[in-house]
């Protein structure tokens, strides 16, 4: 961009911010002496210079202007569209920020943690070096830094902008149209997920990114409520994704993968410990397969202990292999 | 990411990373509305925060001075003062915030917030916590409720320690349940960097034991503990993190092969699970090709496919009946109990 270029963009966004009512492309181009004299020349300059702001973010409003014999468009840029509230972080918080951002990226989106960390006063703090200050969780910087990318998706920003505005979003979903309200982001075992309320549905649901199959839509309103009480966005374990009755379910599981059961499901579901080591563990499903499917991946070191009609699936599930597993 | 830090001291350029047109344009919205604020920074603390070189920040106030609202008199237009290493902008008011956050600039701090904030053991009302409700209420959201990251499971203060062996290259004996071998055992490391990805903590390191570099899920260590031998890692040692999909296993011709026949239900298999070949059949299912370098992978996948899945060739007479050979042995443990 030539410094005339910017010049006149800063002069142009100064006006539009500063005008207490939309100005016609006529009265700015009296303002701005930057701008070509040629009536067409300037038309031109105009329009290229709104799609650049366009393009960046500025919320620039067309309006009519008032006062005027003929209905004529008018421009501004409304403040409080325009100014970042400034959230007053301190140093260590900016600080903070910066860290957590340099060691969590989201990927996809470019460098916009940097750029919002800019805007939100500047990149403070060291976050690289052995002597760099210790991390939010204790895990300070140095060659031992954790680092985590978290993948991006297409419509991550625009799902983003719409949950901070309570505005309904389109999106095409398992061959079906659906318009949601949408509630929350989930980062879950690798996949984004969004939680809202599905209008075709008429009730809560869960969708994966991944399987949008399409670009969102940003509906312009109405502005949606949102549930009083917590959306269970992320209890997301695969065998709580069913639409069926929740039944408790007690599983046994041996000494060896005891450990890890037990930091998967939380200490709480925990409701035996034997002497050998071994867990029993509760398990509230609604997914009866997704349920089978996780217990097996024990093997012969797990077994579904209660209720018995889940039991007794299980052992015919095995049966049927145990049996087909001969005649091959 | 970019080294932000550079150019500060240096009076050589760094620019943060390529800088495009609107870019330039942009960061000047940034800038001024912070220089206004203050009473005369330093320009080397300017360049610094932003990211810029001396030389960037000097080009783009010289636009500056030409900038204002009509009647464009000395009054209305902003004015640039520069006494030695300091600067002053006044005449500024219509840029006295910067432009708000976009989604994105909003999402990709609040989710990084979000993810370290929610790790074991962080402080529930450190710096990063106070920061992260201040962001979100400037983005109208509930740092609690739109949006959260899940990492991965670990074990309170297990990271702190993996991290320490790392950084202070100490060997670390780690109680380790290796997954698809079904086995677990103690095993010496020297780990080389901590780093999460798909929704799981891995840590990288020379294990003693197989006596080559090793990816070890931190969920499956069970404990680890710090010994007195110190180690220097080899300049080949990873660096820690992981890039895309240039290190997929990749076993070797010594490895098993099985083809299975996958019901149209079980398509998700390739998308888990690295698979060599992939035929469409005309049931909507698939035939696929795996490697198979541990025999109680094989079993698993097949007990939970059930009637979903067939073995119909295999190099290894064993894992061609994998799968009624384990849900033989579950059934005896279930018949034994009751």
């Amino acid at each position: 961009m030539s410094a005339a270029k910017l010049e006149r963009l800063l002069n142009l966004t100064a006006l539009l911010l500063n005008t207490p009512r939309p100005l016609s492309a006529q009265e700015i181009r009296d303002r701005i002496e930057a701008y070509p004299p040629d009536l067409a020349a300037f038309r031109r300059a105009f329009e290229r210079d709104k799609d650049a702001l366009r393009a960046m973010g500025f919320p620039l409003e067309v309006a009519e202007v008032p006062g005027t014999a003929h209905p004529v468009d008018g421009y501004r840029i409304p403040k409080d569209r325009y100014y970042l509230r400034d959230p007053g972080l301190t140093p260590e918080e900016l600080a903070a920020l910066r860290l957590a951002s340099t060691v969590v990226r989201l990927e996809g989106v470019g460098s916009s943690a940097d750029e919002g960390l800019l805007k939100l006063g500047g990149l403070v703090g060291d976050t690289a070096g052995p002597d760099g200050p210790d991390g939010p969780a204790g895990l300070g910087g140095g060659p031992g830094l954790a680092v985590a990318a978290l993948p991006g998706a297409p419509d991550l920003g625009p799902l983003f902008g719409a949950i901070a505005s309570q505005t309904p979003v389109r999106f095409a979903y398992r061959g079906e149209d659906r318009i949601v309200d949408p509630y929350r982001l989930d980062y879950r075992r690798g996949r984004w997920y969004l939680s809202g309320f599905d209008h075709l549905r008429a009730a809560e649901r869960l969708y994966r990114l991944d399987r949008f199959e399409s670009r969102i839509e940003a509906l312009a309103g109405p502005r949606f409520e949102r549930p009083s009480t917590s959306v269970p966005g992320g209890q997301l374990e695969p065998w709580q994704l069913g639409e069926g009755d929740p039944i408790e379910a007690l599983v046994l599981v041996d000494a060896p993968q005891a450990p890890w059961v037990a930091q998967h499901l939380g200490r709480e579901a925990v409701v035996e410990e034997r002497p050998d080591g071994a867990v029993v563990v509760t398990m509230t499903v609604t997914n009866r397969d997704n349920f089978r499917s996780f217990v097996l991946t024990f093997l012969e070191h797990a077994e579904v202990l209660a209720p018995p009609e889940v039991r007794a699936d299980v052992v015919r599930w095995l049966g049927a292999l145990a049996g087909s597993g001969t005649a091959a | 990411m970019s080294d932000p830090a550079g150019g500060a001291a240096a009076e050589a350029p760094a620019p943060v990373h390529r800088t495009t047109a609107s870019d330039r344009f942009l960061r000047l919205l940034t800038v001024v509305p912070w220089i206004a604020g203050q009473d005369g920074p330093r320009i080397a603390e300017v360049c610094e925060r932003f990211g810029m070189s001396r030389k960037q920040l000097l080009d783009d106030l010289q636009v500056i001075p030409l900038v204002g609202l009509p009647p464009y008199t000395p009054d209305t237009l902003i004015d640039v003062t520069i006494e030695g290493d300091r600067v002053w902008l006044r005449f500024a008011d219509v840029f006295a915030r910067p432009l708000r956050l976009t989604p994105e600039q909003g999402l990709a701090l609040v989710a990084a917030g979000a993810a370290w904030r929610d790790l074991p053991g962080a402080d529930a009302a450190g710096p990063l916590a106070t920061a992260l409700d201040k962001v979100a209420a400037v983005l109208d959201v509930d740092p609690d409720e739109a949006v959260s990251v899940a990492l991965g499971n670990t074990p309170p203060g297990l990271l702190d320690t993996l991290r320490t062996a790392v950084s202070e290259r100490r060997r670390a004996r780690i109680d380790y349940y290796a997954y698809g071998r079904d086995q677990r055992s103690l095993r010496d490391v020297d780990a080389y960097g901590v780093f999460a990805e798909e929704g799981a903590w891995y840590l990288r390191a020379f294990c003693h034991q197989a006596g080559g570099e090793r990816l070890f899920r931190v969920d499956r260590i069970y404990g680890a503990d710090l010994l007195d031998a110190t180690f220097v890692p080899p300049a080949t040692a990873g660096t820690g993190t992981r890039p895309h999909g240039t290190e997929v296993f990749t076993p070797g011709p010594e490895v098993p092969r099985v083809t299975l026949e996958l019901a149209p239900a079980a398509r998700w298999v390739v998308e888990t699970y690295p698979v060599e070949q992939v035929e469409e059949r005309e049931d909507g299912g698939l035939r696929v090709r795996l490697a198979v370098s541990a025999k109680p992978w094989l079993e698993r996948l097949l007990v939970r496919l059930g009637p979903d899945a067939r073995v119909v060739d295999a190099d290894d007479e064993g894992l061609r009946h994998a799968g009624a050979d384990a849900a033989r042995r579950l059934l005896a443990r279930y018949r034994e109990q009751h």
